[in-house]
């Protein structure tokens, strides 16, 4: 792996993890996600990669991991539909993440997309990964990141519209 | 000419800026002349713009326990001695080809150094952050944390004619030695930082300078003993003002 300093390892660690924030919506969970993929790329470090390259794999490995997890929750679910228990059929907003959103308005619309497109958005306008690098750690083709990324852009243009701010008050005449 | 017409996967590399040049500028000129999907790629960007605006602070997240660096770089240490141990014996091995490795390592190790990179960094992770020192909202208080730390520094300008008040401060190290971290802030929640610290090896003295870094701007200069750097958003026009007040002040 790449020789980065404290500095630039901490950024990337920040970084790592207001990705996996966003898209488990769970600062909690968020943090074994980090801690997971960090492990991981410590134990798969077979070629010297650059700054760029290593960002952007530490981000395929993250998502990986996610994925791992959601599949894994799912079949959870199943078992305890099956024995008679209640498995959610919605992912809740976790607590924490909650008090965040409704504090920032833009984030409101943003945290109702699905997975998959928050974590492509994250990957192309916050993190500035090409779409080549974001099909890679998505493990998608480049084409359907594109078919992705439209239908992201639309929907959050939805929800960003079909929620405007509270009009201000008019006065009577 | 059906080239012209860009298709919705040109618009989003437009948005995204990932246009050789040339389309960019035909895709824009196609915009102009079409108002309607010009209102609907300037929305994405508007959206993109917000939502880097609402995730620029990440590291205020509440719950952040904090990712410990130590123990990660005593395991990549470990694991990187393992590593050139084994090229040793490979280079022992095979006698030659030790040199094209050791460029390789050269290459890699030579990073870009921009001036005063490091306060620009600091800001980004701890000027949002309530992970601060000390929490001062009184100028003198600021002040006296600062002499006590840094012996050799002036006298810190209050910043109030510019809108701004101590937030707090935080001390760092890195490389080059100690730094510290000031933090102001305005009426509307808008953060500046005043970063110091000793000349580094690469930047003994520096010339007075600026440049831009995304969304924030970094002023720099050298004075008596030490580097600073202000960073401000690269928009808040108060910058140069504050900057000068600094400068004159430290």
């Amino acid at each position: 792996m790449h020789d980065l300093d404290d500095h630039q390892w901490r950024e990337l660690l920040a970084r790592l993890r207001r990705f996996a924030v966003w898209l488990t919506r769970e600062p909690g969970s968020a943090d074994d996600l980090v801690q997971a993929t960090v492990e991981r790329a410590l134990s798969r470090r077979d070629q010297q990669r650059d700054a760029d390259a290593l960002r952007a794999w530490l981000f395929t490995i993250l998502y990986r991991q996610f994925l791992d997890g959601k599949r894994r929750e799912r079949l959870h679910a199943r078992w305890l539909s099956w024995f008679g228990g209640s498995g959610h059929d919605e992912e809740p907003v976790g607590d924490n993440l909650e008090a965040i959103v409704l504090a920032q308005a833009d984030l409101q619309a943003f945290a109702r997309l699905t997975a998959e497109q928050r974590a492509l958005l994250l990957l192309v306008s916050i993190e500035g990964l090409s779409y080549k690098e974001a099909a890679q750690a998505l493990g998608i083709p480049i084409g359907t990141v594109m078919s992705r990324l439209s239908r992201a852009r639309n929907a959050l243009r939805e929800l960003t519209e079909g929620n405007p701010q509270p009009p201000a008050l008019r006065r009577l005449k | 000419m059906t080239r012209l017409i860009p298709s919705e996967d040109e618009l989003h590399a437009y948005v995204d800026e990932r246009l050789e040049p040339v389309r960019r500028a035909q895709v824009q000129a196609w915009l102009e002349a079409n108002p309607q999907a010009a209102a609907r790629v300037e929305g994405w960007r508007a959206d993109a713009r917000r939502l880097r605006a609402a995730l620029a602070g990440f590291d205020d997240l509440p719950g952040a326990a904090q990712l410990e660096l130590g123990p990660l770089r005593r395991q990549l240490r470990q694991r990187r001695q393992r590593r050139w141990a084994a090229a040793a014996v490979v280079m022992l091995a095979l006698g030659v080809g030790g040199l094209g490795g050791w460029q390789v390592r050269d290459a890699s190790l030579a990073r870009v150094d921009l001036p005063m990179a490091d306060a620009v960094q600091a800001h980004r992770l701890f000027a949002g952050s309530e992970a601060l020192d000390i929490q001062a909202s009184d100028p003198g208080q600021l002040r006296d944390w600062l002499g006590r730390h840094f012996s050799r520094v002036g006298q810190l300008p209050d910043l109030a004619g510019y809108g701004f008040k101590p937030v707090g401060a935080r001390l760092l190290s890195n490389e080059q030695g100690p730094a510290a971290l000031l933090v102001f802030e305005d009426g509307k929640g808008q953060r500046i930082s005043l970063f110091l610290r000793s000349p580094g090896e690469q930047y003994r003295r520096m010339p007075d300078g600026q440049r831009v870094d995304g969304q924030l701007e970094a002023r720099y200069w050298s004075h008596g003993a030490y580097n600073f750097a202000l960073v401000s958003a690269a928009d808040d026009v108060r910058g140069a003002g504050v900057g000068e007040a600094l400068r004159l002040g430290l």
